[in-house]
C-alpha cells in the first residue's frame, strides 16, 4: 500500500509439522503437515467442518496444539501469542470491534505499532480505498451490510502488511461482481507485497483460479497438496477427485499394470487409466475421468469400450451435458457445443471411451 | 400464543396492586404531608410551603445530603473497583459451571444473613480490640488502633461488603456475553493483554459497570441500618433524617427529606441510564 512497504511485507515461510488439534473426542486437525513457501498463494479447500478454520487458527496462534509444531521462517512458534507472530488473520466470523468506527477498526493494528498519526491516516485510507469502502470511515460496524463488514475485516488485516496473511473465507458475503474484483485486488496486492497468503475458501473456482497451490482437506486430514491443475488432473484419491470439479468415478478390477498405465475391467468392458502405483492385478480400483474427457460414439469405438444409453440431455451454452447409464454404470459427459454437429437423442445407444492418459486410477477408499 | 390486552392486565394485576398499596399510596401521603407544617409538637392542617423553605434554608440539611452523596459515591466506587477484578477473574479463570455456581453462592452469602446480625459482626471485627485492628498491629502496620467504628470508615467498609455482589453480578453477566473473538482480534492486531483489556474488554463491559454502579448507588443512598448501627450517630444520612423526623411525629419534615432522597435517586438513575444508552451494545 505504501511506497516503502515492499521490504516490510515480504512473505515468510510457514511450516505446519504433524499438527493435531482435538476438541474433546473430535480431531479437528489430524496429523497435518504442510509447507507454504514465502510469497506463495496457498488455498485450503474442503467441506464444512473439515478443519480449515482450526488449521488457520493454529498457525495464527489461537489454538494450542495437542501434537506437532508450527514454524514461521524456520522458527518454532511454540506458545508464541498472536500479537508476537508476523501473521494477521481475517476471521471467518469477522470479529470487528462494535465500539469502534470503521476507521478505528482498520487503524487498530497500526496504532498498536505506535506508528506516527500521518502514516496511520494514510495507510488506513489506502486500505479502505482498496476494499472500496471510502466515505464510510465514521460509520459504526452495526450500520454496515454484511459484505461491507467483511471488507472492513479484510482491510483491518491487510493494512498491517503482515508477512503472512491468513484469510478465512474473506469474500464469502460479497456478490459475484465484487467478489471477482476483490479477488483481483487481493492477487495484485499479494504479488506486489510478496505476502504469503493462506486462504480458506468454499469456492473451488476461486481457489483454483487464484492459488499457486491448493490443499484439500477432509475430516481433519490433509489429503492432497498440489498446483490447481495437478489436483484436477491427478487426484490421488476418491475424495479429492469428487470434491474438485466434476468426476466420473468408475469402480472396477485391475488387470495389468504396464508403463504407468493400468487396465481395468468394468462390467462388460475394459478401460485404461494412468496408474497410481499401488495397483496389482485382481485388486479393486476406481478410475476417475472428467466429464469433458469422455468420447461418445454412435457405434464402434475402440475395443473394450463401454456401452451406455443416453438418459438425459441438457444444453448449457458452450457445452451439452449428457447423463448416461449402462453396464451398471452412471456417467456424465460434457461435449463442447459447436453448433451444427449432430446431437445424441435421449434413448440413443452409444459407446463411451476415453484416452487412458486422460483418466487416473484413484484407489478405492 | 399471543397475549391480548385484558389478559396482560390480569397477569399484571397483583403486581400493580402491590405497587399501588406499597408505593403510590405512601408516596401520596408523603406528598400531602410535605405541604403541611409541624409546629409545637403537632401537624398544622393548613397548606403551606413553609416546611420546604425551612428545610432548604437549613445548612444542616445540606450537610446531611452531602454526607449521603459522599457515602454513596465512595461505596459505589469501592464496590466497582473491587468487584470488577473479581468478575474478571471469575470470567477468565473459572469455567466449570459447578465452580461458577459455588462461587456465586459464596459471593451472595452475606445477603443470606440478616442485616442486623451482619452489622453486629462488623461491630466485633472493627472494634479497637477487634480482629482487624489486632491483625494490623500484629503485622506491625500500625502502632495505635485506628478507629473504624462510629464514623464514616466503618459504615463505608460494611456497606461496600454488603453491596459487592450487586456490583459483581451485572459486570460478570456482561463479561459473560462478551464475544471472545474480539479479544483474539485485538491480540492478532498486535495488542498485548493490557492493551486488549484497555481497548476492548473494559469499554465493552462498561454497561455492566454502569448497571452495577446504579444498583450500588441507589442502595447505598437508601441504606439505613448500617449507618444507624455503625455510624454511632456521627454519620447523618438522609434515611436517618427521615427516620428521626418520623419518630418525632414530624411527618412534614420527614416527608420533605424523604422526597429529597427520592429526587436524588431518580436523578442518579436518570444520569446513569443516559450514560448507558450512549454506550455501545455488545
Ligand atoms: N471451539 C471448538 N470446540 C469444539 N469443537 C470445535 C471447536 N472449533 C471447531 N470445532 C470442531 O472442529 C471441527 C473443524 O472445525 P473448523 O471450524 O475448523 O471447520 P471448517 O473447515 O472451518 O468448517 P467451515 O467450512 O464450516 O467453516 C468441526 O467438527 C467443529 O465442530
Ligand atoms: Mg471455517
Amino acid at each position: 500500500m505504501s511506497e516503502h512497504s515492499v521490504t516490510r511485507g515480504h512473505g515468510a515461510d510457514v511450516e505446519v509439522r504433524a499438527v493435531t488439534k482435538r476438541f474433546g473426542p473430535v480431531a479437528a486437525v489430524d496429523d497435518v503437515s504442510l509447507t507454504v513457501r514465502g510469497g506463495e498463494f496457498f488455498s485450503l479447500l474442503g467441506p464444512s467442518g473439515c478443519g480449515k478454520t482450526t488449521t488457520l487458527r493454529v498457525i495464527g496462534g489461537f489454538e494450542r496444539t495437542d501434537a506437532g509444531e508450527v514454524f514461521i521462517d524456520g522458527r518454532p512458534m511454540g506458545q508464541t501469542p498472536p500479537n508476537r507472530r508476523p501473521t494477521n488473520i481475517v476471521f471467518q466470523r469477522l470479529a470487528l470491534f462494535p465500539h469502534y468506527t470503521v476507521y478505528d477498526n482498520v487503524a487498530f493494528g497500526l496504532r498498536m505499532q505506535r506508528l506516527p498519526d500521518a502514516e496511520v491516516r494514510r495507510r488506513t485510507r489506502d486500505a479502505l480505498d482498496l476494499v472500496q469502502l471510502p466515505g464510510l470511515e465514521n460509520r459504526r460496524i452495526s450500520q454496515l451490510s454484511g459484505g461491507q463488514q467483511q471488507r472492513v475485516a479484510l482491510a483491518r488485516a491487510l493494512v498491517n502488511e503482515p508477512r503472512v496473511l491468513l484469510l478465512d473465507e474473506p469474500l464469502s458475503a460479497l456478490d459475484l461482481k465484487l467478489r471477482l474484483q476483490m479477488q483481483e485486488e487481493l492477487k495484485r496486492l499479494q504479488h506486489r507485497l510478496g505476502t504469503t497468503f493462506i486462504y480458506v475458501t468454499h469456492d473451488q473456482g476461486e481457489a483454483l483460479a487464484m492459488s499457486d497451490r491448493v490443499g484439500v482437506m477432509n475430516a481433519g486430514r490433509l489429503l492432497q497438496v498440489g498446483a490447481p491443475m495437478e489436483i484436477y488432473e491427478r487426484p490421488t484419491n476418491r475424495f479429492v477427485a469428487n470434491f474438485i470439479g466434476d468426476a466420473n468415478l468408475i469402480d472396477g478390477i485391475a488387470g495389468g499394470v504396464e508403463r504407468g498405465r493400468v487396465t481395468v475391467r468394468v462390467g462388460g468392458g475394459v478401460v485404461g487409466a494412468r496408474a497410481r502405483g499401488d495397483e496389482h492385478a485382481g485388486a479393486p480400483v476406481t478410475v476417475c475421468v472428467r466429464p469433458e474427457r469422455l468420447r461418445l460414439h454412435a457405434s464402434g469405438g475402440p475395443p473394450g469400450a463401454l456401452r451406455a444409453r443416453i438418459e438425459d440431455r441438457a444444453f448449457s451454452g458452450y457445452v451439452i451435458k449428457y447423463r448416461l447409464a449402462g453396464d451398471g454404470l452412471r456417467l456424465h459427459a460434457a461435449v463442447p457445443y459447436v453448433g451444427g454437429a449432430p446431437l445424441f437423442e435421449v434413448g440413443d445407444e452409444v459407446t463411451v471411451a476415453w484416452d487412458p492418459d486422460q483418466a487416473v486410477s484413484v484407489g478405492r477408499e | 400464543m399471543k397475549l391480548r390486552g385484558p389478559v396482560i392486565l390480569a397477569l399484571m394485576a397483583p403486581a400493580l396492586a402491590l405497587m399501588a398499596v406499597l408505593y403510590v399510596v405512601p408516596l401520596g401521603v408523603y406528598f400531602i404531608n410535605s405541604f403541611h407544617e409541624f409546629r409545637d409538637g403537632r401537624i398544622l392542617p393548613a397548606w403551606t410551603l413553609q416546611t420546604y423553605v425551612r428545610y432548604f434554608t437549613d445548612p444542616f440539611s445540606y450537610r446531611v445530603i452531602g454526607t449521603s452523596l459522599r457515602l454513596s459515591f465512595v461505596v459505589t466506587a469501592l464496590a466497582v473497583l473491587i468487584g470488577y477484578p473479581v468478575a474478571y477473574a471469575l470470567h477468565t479463570r473459572v469455567h466449570r459451571p459447578a465452580a461458577r455456581a459455588a462461587i456465586a453462592l459464596l459471593l451472595f452469602s452475606p445477603l443470606l444473613v440478616s442485616v442486623v446480625v451482619r452489622t453486629y459482626g462488623w461491630l466485633i471485627l472493627l472494634a479497637s480490640q477487634g480482629l482487624v485492628n489486632t491483625t494490623l498491629r500484629g503485622l506491625g502496620l500500625i502502632q495505635e488502633p485506628i478507629s473504624l467504628l462510629f464514623n464514616m470508615r466503618g459504615v463505608v467498609i460494611s456497606l461496600t461488603h454488603i453491596l459487592l455482589p450487586f456490583a459483581i453480578f451485572p459486570i460478570y453477566s456482561v463479561m459473560d456475553r462478551l464475544d471472545l473473538s474480539l479479544k483474539e482480534a485485538a491480540r492478532d492486531l498486535g495488542a498485548g493483554w493490557r492493551e486488549t483489556f484497555l481497548h476492548v474488554t473494559l469499554p465493552l463491559t462498561m454497561p455492566g459497570i454502569v448497571a452495577g454502579a446504579l444498583i450500588c448507588f441507589t442502595l447505598a443512598l437508601s441504606a439505613f441500618v448500617t449507618p444507624q448501627l455503625l455510624g454511632g450517630g456521627r454519620v447523618q444520612v438522609l434515611p436517618l433524617a427521615v427516620y428521626n423526623s418520623t419518630v418525632e411525629i414530624n411527618w412534614p419534615g420527614g416527608a420533605v427529606a424523604g422526597l429529597t432522597l427520592l429526587v436524588i435517586s431518580i436523578a442518579a438513575v436518570w444520569a446513569l441510564n443516559a450514560l448507558l444508552r450512549r454506550l455501545p451494545t455488545v
